[in-house]
């Protein structure tokens, strides 16, 4: 037992150092109020958003997928549909998977959005193998949103802390944003019958927790961030030499979704 | 694996990918009817304005007539929208917020003044008709055409030439009116970048182009139809001179669809596996078979045949409502083929998905032939309110009758 | 006294009331916080940002949970979330007070859920991101039978707890392999 509690004080130590580097800003508990009796803390994970008044002009968030980690389990598609009720048939976030062979031909498969992992390799595949690896993908926030641009009611927007929502108390269902959105992250909801999409946890983030697909990553293929933080991973990321590319830049809607190792077959 | 291979389903199953929110088409039956009927109004209305503005005296049969058919369509055009809608109880956000950027917000203002222009001046020539109807009328049908004349029985010349003015004004107006109204259609596909079939330039000259056509098309043949059901003569001069105008308006309609599907064959952008796996895949039936072959090429030789070798009143007229017939459906299998056509290309560029319409869905088969069938039923009601056609005995015309004060 | 206008003047009056009514109800329907921002109602964003949590994070565990919580937080596992094998929060505890059972998988279900992630069939999985076996190679290579359900040699929370101890009672641990996981006198 003694020995136990020395590694435990170890570790304490070393947590309280790395507290007082500001590496971890565990230091701001969120206590939640969760109705009239209990609260539990929920230990901050994007540094500077509490304690303090959130100026939503103020904010630049980014979100980076690493396709060299991604390993397909598909717990991200299981949280976010856990987190927002999401229908059948219809996905806020999705896991593809690539399959090259030696002719430079790519299958893409996509089972049920990627809800049940990869739990079987493909067997229609004809000829030799070469290489194999996972996308995800989600709402890509674009700076120039082409769904705000078309929706005629003013139901879908951009928000000043930059994030594209949904207002499903005012959208009336055209469908138009889901047509104009490049990427195909737009549904039309069939329980609420408006326009849905991944709003990258905004519930969350304002409350400085990370997004539910970033979090239960066991891999940290999905990574977001604070870009007014220096120290942060995705600041510290986007300033290195690393290759960091966007999806169809030709469409000019400046998404602000990056990708590091994104490989050419992916569209 | 080769493209052939591809293309002609042999790969399909292994390289098909369709991204996962790509599988339901959401614009669907509805959406296509949508500009057909608006289409429809379009070019009724332009015939109707190539008599009171730019004094075609061969098409007066048709001029009052092709207004009202215009009006039965504009009473039945927000139908297929608001069967689409998730939630047509906010309908009214449209005109109460509408997002500048939007060509879709347009819908609410334009659709609403068109409908103003639309209805006043058909209230405004049947005027004098209805002043007569209301001297002989009873009861609810009196009070209903007091309503229409707004009260006024004054007939005098003066008031008629009043009139004639703003008969002419509204003509004139409502042209480019309708312009706008089918052309914002097409811009609202043109306008999305993320969709190759549909973004392009040319999108809202090729529906209002086609507006026309149908229009035109949609006024011979039932004109002819309601003439030969009803045991009258059929004024052929005014199809002839009908039939003159579609086919113009066809050869550039038609000159237009192909510039498309051509200019994406030559410059090959990457989009063009996309839209060459499509219209010689999912779509070879629907566009080359039936919107092309078919119903393109068979009128466009059958209206060139009749008008050029000058063929004879009868059987002029029997082509030339054949012709009209197959150009209806053709603009709407052009609406077809480029509403679900578009959306059954996914965004992956790698796949297409399918879409099965079913008979007895919201958006589906019956909703559409009842839609489709409504404006006959309205238009039947119109013609029991005013008349359709000049007929002698009824004062129709914007002469000056003597002594009303 | 009707005269050769009276039915414009009639039609324009109609119109212009019709405009005026219009534009009133344009007004009034406008929802109040439309515009703040930009072109939507601005109350809709502290609609979204208000959305109550279903997911909580691994440490909202530990108030319960502390001992799970610790092995799990220290062994292999760690970035694995709780709740993504057990269920969102929300479904658990809601106004701080227990609600329901979060499933726990038993049997087949746990070794269906490993393949999930380590399966080496499936190529992808890079190997300086996780460790990938194959089935029913790797129960062959450990020289164990063959119908052993993962959880038989590997605690689920923490997976070399188990076999890092018996490495080190048996002297076989190596310096670098010895992790937190060991925790002497620990036991289940």
């Amino acid at each position: 037992m003694k020995n136990v509690k020395a590694a435990m004080n170890k570790d304490r130590r070393e947590f309280i150092k790395k507290v007082l580097r500001g590496s971890i800003a565990g230091s701001l508990f969120l206590v939640l109020p969760m109705g009239s009796e209990g609260t539990i803390q929920v230990p901050e994970q994007i540094p500077g958003i509490r304690g303090k008044k959130y100026d939503m002009e103020k904010q630049r968030f980014a979100f980076i997928v690493d396709i060299t980690r991604c390993i397909g389990c598909g717990s991200c598609c299981v949280a976010d549909k856990r987190e927002y009720d999401v229908p059948d048939g219809h996905y806020r976030t999705w896991v593809e998977r690539y399959i090259k062979d030696f002719d430079d031909n790519v299958y893409v498969d996509c089972p049920n959005g990627g809800l049940d992992g990869y739990q079987k390799p493909r067997t229609d595949i004809p000829g030799k193998i070469r290489d194999t690896f996972f996308v995800p993908k989600l709402c890509n926030m674009c700076e120039r949103p082409s769904c705000v641009q078309v929706c005629p009611v003013g139901a879908t927007f951009r928000t000043p802390d930059g994030f594209v929502l949904v207002d499903k108390d005012y959208c009336v269902g055209c469908a138009y944003c889901i047509q104009a959105c490049p990427y195909s992250a737009r549904f039309l909801n069939p329980k609420t019958k408006t326009a849905d999409k991944c709003t990258w946890c905004y519930h969350r983030v304002r409350k400085g927790l990370l997004p539910v697909c970033v979090h239960v990553c066991p891999a940290k293929a999905r990574k977001f961030g604070d870009l007014n933080d220096p120290e942060s991973e995705v600041s510290q990321i986007l300033a290195s030499p690393d290759v960091i590319t966007v999806l169809k830049p030709e469409m000019g809607n400046h998404p602000a979704l990056y990708y590091k190792g994104l490989r050419r077959e992916v569209v | 694996m080769t493209e052939a291979a591809v293309h002609t389903g042999m790969a399909a199953n292994i390289m098909n990918y369709v991204f996962p929110n790509d599988l339901h088409v959401h614009w669907s039956l509805m959406i296509v009817l949508y500009p057909y009927i608006t289409g429809i109004i379009a070019g009724a209305f332009i015939v109707s304005s190539l008599y009171h503005v730019f004094k075609v005296q061969d098409l007066k049969p048709v001029s009052r007539y092709s207004l009202l058919f215009a009006l039965a369509f504009l009473a039945c055009a927000t139908w297929p929208l608001l069967n689409h809608l998730g939630h047509p109880e906010r309908n009214w956000e449209m005109l109460v917020t509408p997002n500048p950027s939007s060509a879709m917000a347009g819908f609410g203002y334009i659709y609403s003044l068109y409908a103003v222009l639309l209805i006043f001046e058909v209230l405004f020539i049947y005027r004098p008709t209805m002043v007569a109807l209301k001297a002989q009328a009873t009861g609810k049908m009196k009070t209903l055409y007091n309503i229409l004349t707004f009260g006024s029985d004054d007939l005098s010349p003066r008031s008629l030439a009043l009139d004639k003015k703003i008969i002419g004004f509204l003509a004139a107006i409502g042209i480019p009116m309708a312009c706008i109204l089918h052309g914002y259609v097409g811009f609202i596909f043109g306008a999305v970048k993320a969709r190759p079939l549909w973004s392009s330039p040319l999108m809202p000259v090729i529906f209002l182009l086609s507006a026309s056509v149908s229009g035109i098309a949609g006024v011979i043949f039932s004109y002819v139809l309601i003439q030969k059901f009803k045991g009258r003569p059929v004024d052929s001069k005014c199809v002839i001179t009908l039939s003159k105008f579609l086919w113009g308006a066809f050869i550039i309609c038609f000159t237009f669809e192909m510039l498309e599907v051509f200019q994406h064959s030559y410059l090959k952008t990457h989009h063009w596996d996309m839209i060459h796996g499509l219209l010689w895949g999912p779509l070879k039936t629907s566009y080359w078979k039936l919107q092309v072959g078919v119903c393109s090429l068979i009128p466009l030789f059958l209206l060139g045949i009749l008008i050029l070798f000058k063929v004879r009143d009868k059987a002029f007229v029997f082509f030339a409502t054949i012709a009209s017939a197959l150009l209806l459906v053709q603009v709407l299998l052009m609406r077809w083929n480029v509403v679900i056509g578009g959306q059954l290309m996914s965004r992956s560029s790698r796949g297409f998905t399918t879409f099965h319409p079913e008979f007895f869905e919201k958006e589906g088969i019956l909703p559409a032939i009842l839609i489709m069938t409504a404006p006959l039923v309205i238009l039947w009601l119109l013609g029991k309110i005013v008349p359709m056609w000049e007929d002698k005995g009824v004062l129709t015309s914007t002469e000056p009758t003597t002594g009303h004060k | 006294m009707q005269s050769y206008n009276t039915h414009v003047k009639r039609i324009v009056l109609l119109l212009v009331i019709l405009a005026v009514v219009g534009y009133g109800a344009k007004k009034a329907l406008t929802p109040k916080s439309f515009g703040k921002y930009g072109h939507y109602r601005a109350v809709a964003i502290d609609n979204e940002a208000n959305r109550p949590l279903k997911h909580m994070t691994n440490y909202s565990c530990k108030g319960c949970h502390a001992f799970e919580w610790e092995i799990h937080e220290y062994g292999k596992h760690k970035t694995i979330s709780c709740e993504f094998c057990h269920g969102p929060y929300a479904d658990h505890v809601k106004d701080g007070k227990y609600v329901a059972k979060l499933p726990v998988k038993k049997g087949v279900e746990i070794k269906t859920l490993c393949i999930r992630c380590h399966n080496k069939e499936i190529k992808a999985r890079p190997k300086d991101v996780i460790k990938t076996i194959k089935m029913p190679d790797h129960l062959r290579n450990q020289h164990v039978r063959e119908d052993h359900i993962c959880n038989q040699c590997h605690h689920v929370h923490a997976p070399l707890r188990y076999i890092n101890r018996a490495k080190q009672i048996l002297g076989l641990l190596k310096e670098e392999e010895a992790g937190n996981e060991e925790r002497e006198g620990c036991h289940e």
